[in-house]
């Protein structure tokens, strides 16, 4: 970008100037300075902005109040950096909300669901006795829940770092939501909801508990949750609701019309690939496994990938993140053989029948 | 006229059934549903109806109306629901509330 024509004049000599930006810890304050008193001046377009690194992402939240109807957005409540208000509700959305920026920016290093900052609209009491949270591709949405068997549904992180994950998985790999690419959609979200509320409650993958949605059933439902990752299929057995239809292995698949091909269903068995995974490889989830994952999801990933498709996938990510034959991706492709996927990329089979033991790269983790 | 609705998805993808036979209700009621039926154009509606929504967790309902002319059903993601079809949803969620 070349200089403006107009002088840039500072009270500090140009010689200073320059020897000041050389130094790092200086160079930003230095280049922020001018580009203040250029702005100052009227000068529309700072050229020393073009020589600033790019700002680093911030995070914008807004909260909605449906009041009960089914408009959309409804009616701001709440803005970025807003205090409470006393609905908590409103307050529920926006901190959770807020940790999942946090979550997607400090690990992976994503600003917002498009990485380019978009900002996250929320609304809730969306609907009367809505018992229901969504994603409708462009803002949250969330009811207060019917009362008799669901609380509200912004009660719990996971949920509401589920429904943002399926903006993350939008601009990403854009799973077709049905049949299998639609079961894995429904996982990432999962995933990601569950390694939310892992991080911000710092646990590790021991002290987990690897279910999604604790806390959104009243007392009236026996269950325990919505789902269990570890444990598909024992989440709920209750004479009014019924019982957890989810599958824990490949041999259990669930053939449907509903639920666009069983999606909600069907995730089961690549929720539970990922807790093998993660258990197997251990510590923080979301430190290695999560990367896996995250990385499969952000290029390796076409709309229509199914179940194989996906075990291939995080299998050859992970040997290319820690190492072919590397304990990390050993653990992938046990999870995924163990639900009945096996690995089948023609990447890995071949290196692991190269590979000797003690000649492996030290593989970079990334970010 | 018998009409079932089949909810599943949604979050939790729970799925739960509402079955109204016109037969046990009073005979205004009956006329009235009938009505309702007859202005959501029900048995000229498509079988499956999807919404273009990228979206996630949104509900699919299966709606079935079986009367003297036969059995009809259309299966919608929520977002889809045509406008003329939605009080039938409502008054079958309305009239099975417990």
């Amino acid at each position: 970008m070349k200089p403006q024509a107009t002088a840039i004049c500072s009270i500090l000599p140009p010689h200073i100037v320059r020897k000041l930006s050389d130094k790092p810890e200086m160079r930003d304050r230095v280049l922020r300075d001018l580009a203040t008193t250029e702005r100052l001046r009227g000068i529309r377009q700072a050229f020393t902005m073009s020589l600033l690194p790019s700002q680093p992402g911030t995070k914008h939240r807004t909260i909605f109040d449906g009041q009960k109807t089914m408009s959309l957005p409804g009616t701001q409540v709440r803005d970025e950096g807003g205090a409470p208000i006393a609905d908590v509700a409103v307050n529920e959305a926006y901190d959770y909300c807020g940790d999942t920026y946090d979550f997607y920016s400090k690990v992976f290093n994503r600003n917002s669901v498009d990485d380019h900052g978009l900002t996250l609209k929320s609304t809730v009491h969306y609907g009367d006795g809505y018992d229901n949270a969504l994603w409708n591709g462009q803002q949250m949405i969330y009811g207060d829940g019917d009362g008799q068997y669901f609380q509200r549904f912004t009660i719990c992180l996971d949920v509401i770092g589920h429904e943002l994950t399926h903006g993350v998985t939008q601009n990403e790999a854009q799973l077709v939501y049905s049949g299998q690419s639609g079961a894995l959609n429904e996982s990432i979200s999962d995933v990601f909801g569950s390694l939310i509320k892992q991080w911000a409650n710092n646990q590790t993958v021991d002290q987990a508990d690897w279910l999604i949605g604790a806390g959104i059933f009243t007392d009236a439902v026996q269950g325990k949750a919505i789902r269990s990752m570890s444990a598909p299929g024992t989440a709920y057995s209750d004479p009014n609701i019924g019982d957890d239809p989810q599958p824990a292995a490949m041999s259990a698949y669930v053939n449907t019309t509903d639920d666009n091909g069983g999606v909600h269903i069907n995730s089961g068995i690549p929720n539970r690939a990922f807790f093998l995974a993660a258990k197997a490889i251990g510590g923080y989830a979301w430190q290695k496994a999560g990367l896996i994952w995250y990385r499969t999801l952000n290029g390796s990933l076409n709309p229509n990938a199914d179940f194989q498709t996906m075990a291939n996938a995080t299998t050859t990510v992970a040997g290319s993140l820690f190492g072919q034959n590397s304990a990390e991706q050993k653990a992938v492709s046990d999870a995924w053989n163990t639900v009945g996927v096996a690995p089948t990329a023609s990447q890995f089979t071949a290196l692991s029948a190269q590979a000797k033991p003690g000649q492996q790269k030290a593989a970079t983790t990334g970010d | 006229m018998r009409i079932s609705i089949e909810r599943t998805g949604g979050f939790a993808g729970i799925k739960q059934t509402n079955s109204v036979s016109t037969d046990q209700l009073p005979p205004e009621e009956s006329k009235k549903v009938a009505a309702l039926v007859e202005a959501a154009g029900f048995s000229a509606l498509p079988p499956v109806i999807r919404s273009t929504e990228p979206g996630g967790d949104q509900f699919q309902y299966k709606v079935t109306v079986e009367g003297d002319h036969g059995s009809h059903t259309v299966q919608v993601d929520e977002a889809a629901v045509p406008p003329s079809l939605q009080p039938v949803l409502n008054w079958v969620k309305n009239s099975t509330r417990t």
